[in-house]
């Protein structure tokens, strides 16, 4: 069943990759627009498979988070304030600045997520509205500062945005770095490279460690859980906070990794794509990033179609609008979700306060 | 019985702080209604004051306005599009000097309210006037020339004979020319240049503008496949673009301002920006409110190319000397760029 | 909530004194979660150099200061009662329903094109009598079909909801950009932005005052919350909505159609979500205009949390958010503080609502004996 999900989507993504390649081959030779797909498609599944890992940690353990975004918004902001603090204030120079904000970002969402474990298990809040409250607070916060901090009044620069410290720089894998053409695909900047490896450790930390058996126990059956002598409260704590600290990694991206500025409202409902990620995943992290990446290539798809606008047969012209080409990544979640994969299962206890 | 009790003391807490607010807050207010103070209001369309785009940049004209000519000055922000006219009441009903209000979006909106306050004078940037109403004077530009300029000084320096641009939403009419003038001035140089224009045209309003790392993934997209001048126009979305550009070392086009100076990542690689004088525009209407010699109707702004900075050695002698000849035919009207006003419908 | 609940329970003695009474305990601890929530929310303006007593001043003269104000709190809080009774019918269906933004674009197009295109295709004018009905129904619909879609789906397929509204909203954010940037843009020669033409006057609900912008929308929204109470708790259907909610295997054991249920109760919340569009369009704009509607779907979910899932705390939700956006621009024009700092209260509030437990510590009050389920995650 797993093997055939898992086919399925490789050969979603390689049609989506194909279509450009058919439609763009006049213009541009198809290894170069392989390699091009596969580097767009990378990028954005990016924050999408931190993020859906943020939920698998969470939801895994028995807490519905539907706070990711918040999260991911909140630690793109104050990673990349600290950033440019650390460059502008201490002249602390770029590399170091970088590695303090990610540092900070990191922190951000760890602290976002220790909040929503506390309203979750402590408080007992239902756990939809902790989500929601991060995701307001997040909004308002990094709003609010980015606009006190950096314009005008108030403004600890003096009213004009500092100078960044750059992005993370891009790392070279030996060996699978140096193989001509495809090599570039592996020349990735650290958190990508990282969302990567988590996705690896995530699976073995879940299905071959003790944690990860005591996690999806309080997630499946808290109560027998309690009576084996786990702590509930204490591992639903821990693994939202982890996967907060992963979120803050998801935030980092944003301002950090991919572009140096912040921007409010930047992360854009990515979070919430992240949620459909570790959903239509099955709330596993190969499936999340199977998810992920069959969003990155759909997204992928509509840049390289409006790149090729001109060469769409007439009678396809409906796809000339870049709005309608909009719609194909959502549309085809949908198709692959319905059709494929269907019914998919929560955790027992998911979303559920667990009283003692 | 007793949580009645706190009930009222709930109320009295309120009631409380709502007073000790209101107080202390309307002494402070300048009154515009006297003749001796001049006062500048700003409404923003949808979009942030912040934007580093044109929301931004007409603000910092209202700003020398307040430092030059000592006016008081304020901005709204709009958070819904619905809100247009009352936010424009807000400072009507202050007896405001001048309103300014940014954007095409709001042209009906200033319309409505320049004939409701006769004795107010209104600036509408980017907002094109079909009649001329004495206190209304929209601050328009050529998008489309500079976005030609820029085309044509991209078609010369491309290596590959592939150049692109990264682009807002083109239902924003000031894009729309901005990349149509591109593409029309990459064809006046050499018809055989593929320019690739992507708009960013799958997203709300709110977002088009402020998707940086959109812009920056199309940027790199388009690079990988050969492109070597990127022309990002498009606020912050554009700036990703041109981060994406200097991240794979080609030429980069900044738009609205000369981005040497907002987007500092991307000097290195900064062949020129397409610019709208937005800042200069909004302080000499400002001025003439002021003076009494506003004038009516559309008023037209300036559009530019920026200097080459950085990458000035990079630009050949006679590159140089094709941009000021076809800047010199823009500006006489010996050449046109043949793009029209808005995207048409369809 | 004091007005209708004092009409259905009449007919018991000295029900009111209870209800009085009921009516107080429920609301003291959510106002002083407000009144907390506005002391950080103080503390959070002052900690960046602003004068939290001028904003909250400003913040309450713009949303009830005046008569103009007032009328732009209803005005501003009208879609958000729609689009919170849309998310808090869901909630008491089991259902999480992020997809109300979409439902409502989508809703406010729909009507928008009945209200400018019928009379076209026709060729004639259409009274009034005839004509905004269908406008207004062609919004429902709309929003009713796009809620549909993911109920049938999860019915049908086992599909999850949150995944099918949230992929559905950034297609009927596309779908309306295409058409309002394309087939139903605004033909006049003069227009350049992305709207639809102005509906025809018989689509047009008729203005109230000339001089404030209060509309009927606004009072159909209230009664729309107590036909909302009355489907949920005075009928048969609202009793299955409220039974495959809370326990859908009791559910089917007592004989409920749980996937009819599922299906029935997206496509009533679409629908609402819907009805919020078209009344934006018939009441208020008269046209929809890309732009309008930015992040009411979400502030729903708050709204309809912060009145814990019930029709008439939906309402005072709607009021509270509606009156603080509102009243933000004058807190703006008076201190230049940003709006922004309006997301961070509303985050409050609904913490300290929501997590009563905190105020209750803060005010040695203390708990209720029984607690309300509001939402049940994911679940099955």
């Amino acid at each position: 069943m797993e093997i055939r999900r898992y086919t399925f989507i490789a050969l979603i993504i390689i049609v989506l990759i194909g279509v450009v390649v058919v439609v763009g081959k006049s213009e541009v030779s198809p290894g170069v627009i392989i390699v091009s797909m596969i580097a767009t498609t990378i990028a954005v599944a990016t924050p999408l498979t931190l993020g859906a890992l943020t939920g698998v940690f969470c939801e895994r353990a028995g807490v519905v988070n539907i706070g990711i975004e918040g999260m991911m918004l909140a630690s793109a902001f104050f990673g990349w304030f600290g950033a440019i603090y650390m460059n502008t204030i201490l002249k602390m120079g770029a590399f170091p600045s970088l590695i303090i904000g990610v540092i900070i970002a990191v922190i951000t969402g760890g602290l976002l997520g220790l909040l929503h474990a506390v309203l979750s298990v402590t408080f007992k809040v239902d756990q939809i509205i902790g989500g929601t409250v991060i995701n307001l607070l997040a909004v308002g916060i990094s709003g609010f500062l980015n606009r006190q901090l950096f314009f005008e009044k108030g403004s600890i620069f003096g009213g004009q945005v500092p100078h960044a410290p750059g992005v993370l720089p891009r790392l070279h894998i030996p060996l699978l770095g140096d193989i001509p053409v495809v090599g570039t695909v592996f020349e990735q900047q650290p958190i990508t490279i990282a969302a990567i490896l988590l996705v690896i450790i995530t699976h073995y930390v879940l299905f071959y460690t003790r944690w990860g058996l005591r996690t999806r126990a309080v997630g499946e059956h808290p109560r027998a859980a309690d009576t084996v002598g786990i702590n509930v409260y204490r591992m639903r704590y821990l693994n939202v906070i982890i996967g907060g600290l992963i979120a803050g990694l998801a935030g980092a991206y944003f301002t950090l990794e991919s572009v140096p500025s912040f921007e409010p409202l930047m992360t854009n409902g990515r979070g919430f794509i992240a949620l459909a990620a570790m959903i239509f995943g099955n709330w596993s992290p190969f499936g999340s990033w199977a998810a992920a990446l069959v969003f990155g290539a759909a997204s992928a798809l509509q840049i390289n179609l409006q790149f090729f606008r001109e060469l769409i047969p007439p009678q396809w012209a409906f796809f000339q609008s870049s709005a309608v080409v909009g719609m194909v990544p959502y549309i085809l979640t949908m198709l692959i979700m319905t059709g494929i994969i269907g019914k998919t299962r929560a955790p027992a206890a998911d979303g559920i306060p667990y009283e003692k | 019985m007793y949580k009645k009790l706190y009930v009222i003391v709930a109320v009295l807490m309120l009631a409380t702080m709502l007073l000790s607010a209101c107080a202390p807050a309307a002494e402070e207010k300048t009154d515009c209604s006297k003749a001796e103070t001049f006062c500048v209001g700003l409404v923003t369309d949808v979009g942030k004051i912040d934007d580093k785009s044109f929301n931004q940049s007409t603000w910092e004209g209202v700003k020398q306005a307040e430092s030059e000519l000592g006016a008081v000055v304020q901005y709204i922000e709009t958070t819904d599009s619905k809100d247009y006219d009352k936010n424009i009441a807000t400072f009507a009903d202050e007896k405001y000097d001048v309103i300014v209000t940014v954007g095409f979006a709001l042209g009906e909106a200033t319309i409505a309210a320049a004939k409701a306050y006769p004795d107010i004078k209104f600036i509408g940037v980017d907002q094109s006037q079909s009649e001329v109403i004495p206190n209304l004077a929209g601050l328009v530009f050529p998008e489309d020339k500079a976005g030609f300029l820029v085309g044509a000084l991209a078609a010369q320096m491309s290596e590959t004979g592939k150049i692109g641009a990264v682009c807002g939403t083109d239902a924003v009419p000031a894009v729309w020319r901005f990349g149509e003038g591109y593409r029309a001035g990459a064809a006046y140089i050499d018809p055989a240049v593929e320019v690739n224009v992507v708009y960013h045209s799958d997203v709300g309003f709110d977002k088009t503008f402020t998707d940086p790392e959109w812009g920056k993934t199309t940027a790199i997209s388009m690079i990988d496949k050969g492109v070597d001048v990127v022309f990002g126009a498009g606020g912050k979305t554009g700036n990703g673009a041109l981060a994406g550009a200097a991240e794979k070392g080609v030429f980069a086009i900044g738009v609205d301002s000369d981005q040497y100076f907002t987007v500092p990542e991307a000097q290195k690689v900064l062949l020129s920006s397409a610019m709208k004088m937005l800042t200069p525009g909004t302080l000499e209407l400002i001025k003439m409110a002021k003076e009494g010699s506003f004038p009516g109707g559309d008023y037209l702004g300036l559009a530019g190319y920026a200097p080459y900075h950085d990458v000035e050695s990079q630009v050949p002698a006679d590159v140089k000397a094709k941009m000021e000849e076809i800047d010199k035919a823009l500006a006489d009207g010996s050449l046109e760029t043949g793009v029209a006003p808005v995207k048409p419908g369809g | 909530m004091d007005k209708s609940e004092p009409q259905v329970k009449e007919e018991k003695p000295n029900a009111f004194i209870r209800i009085v009474k009921q009516v107080g305990n429920a609301l003291l601890v959510p106002l002083l979660a407000v009144i907390t929530a506005m002391i950080v929310g103080g503390l959070v303006i002052a900690g960046a150099k602003g004068d939290p007593f001028a904003a909250y001043a400003g913040l309450f003269e713009g949303a009830f200061g005046t008569l103009r104000a007032l009328s732009e709190t209803t005005v501003w809080a009208t879609p958000y009662i729609f689009a919170g009774l849309a998310v808090a019918l869901a909630f008491k269906g089991g259902l999480f329903n992020i997809g109300a933004e979409g439902q409502l674009a989508l809703g406010a197009v729909a009507s928008a094109w009945v209200g400018y295109r019928l009379p076209e295709l026709l060729g004639t004018t259409i009274p009034g009598a005839i004509h905004l009905p269908l406008t207004v129904g062609a919004g429902m619909l709309a929003g009713a079909i796009w809620g549909a879609i993911p109920g049938w789906l999860k019915a049908k397929t086992g599909a999850h909801e949150v995944i099918n509204t949230i992929m559905m909203n950034y297609i009927a954010l596309n779908l309306v950009s295409y058409l309002l940037n394309g087939p139903m843009k605004d033909p006049d020669p003069l227009n350049v932005i992305a709207r639809t033409p102005l509906i025809s006057e018989g689509a047009q609900i008729p203005v109230i005052f000339s001089k404030y912008r209060f509309h009927w929308g606004f009072i159909l929204a209230l009664v729309v919350a107590f036909l909302v109470w009355w489907l949920l708790w005075k009928t048969t259907l609202g009793f299955e909505i409220r039974t495959a909610g809370s326990n859908p295997d009791a559910g089917k054991y007592a004989g409920i159609n749980v996937s009819r249920t599922i299906v029935l109760t997206m496509t009533l919340s679409g629908m609402l979500a819907g009805l919020a569009g078209a009344i934006e369009v018939t009441a208020l704009n008269y046209r929809h205009e890309l732009g309008f509607s930015q992040g009411y779907g979400f502030d729903a979910i708050a709204i309809a949390l912060l009145g814990k899932s019930h029709p008439f705390g939906a309402v005072v939700g709607a009021i509270l958010f509606g009156a603080m956006r509102n009243g933000a621009t004058r807190m703006q024009f008076l201190t230049q503080i940003p709006v922004d700092v309006i997301s961070v209260i509303q985050a409050l509030i609904l913490l300290f609502v929501a997590a009563d437990a905190i105020v209750r510590f803060i005010y040695r009050i203390r708990a209720p004996r029984e607690q309300v389920v509001l939402t049940r995650g994911w679940g099955k």
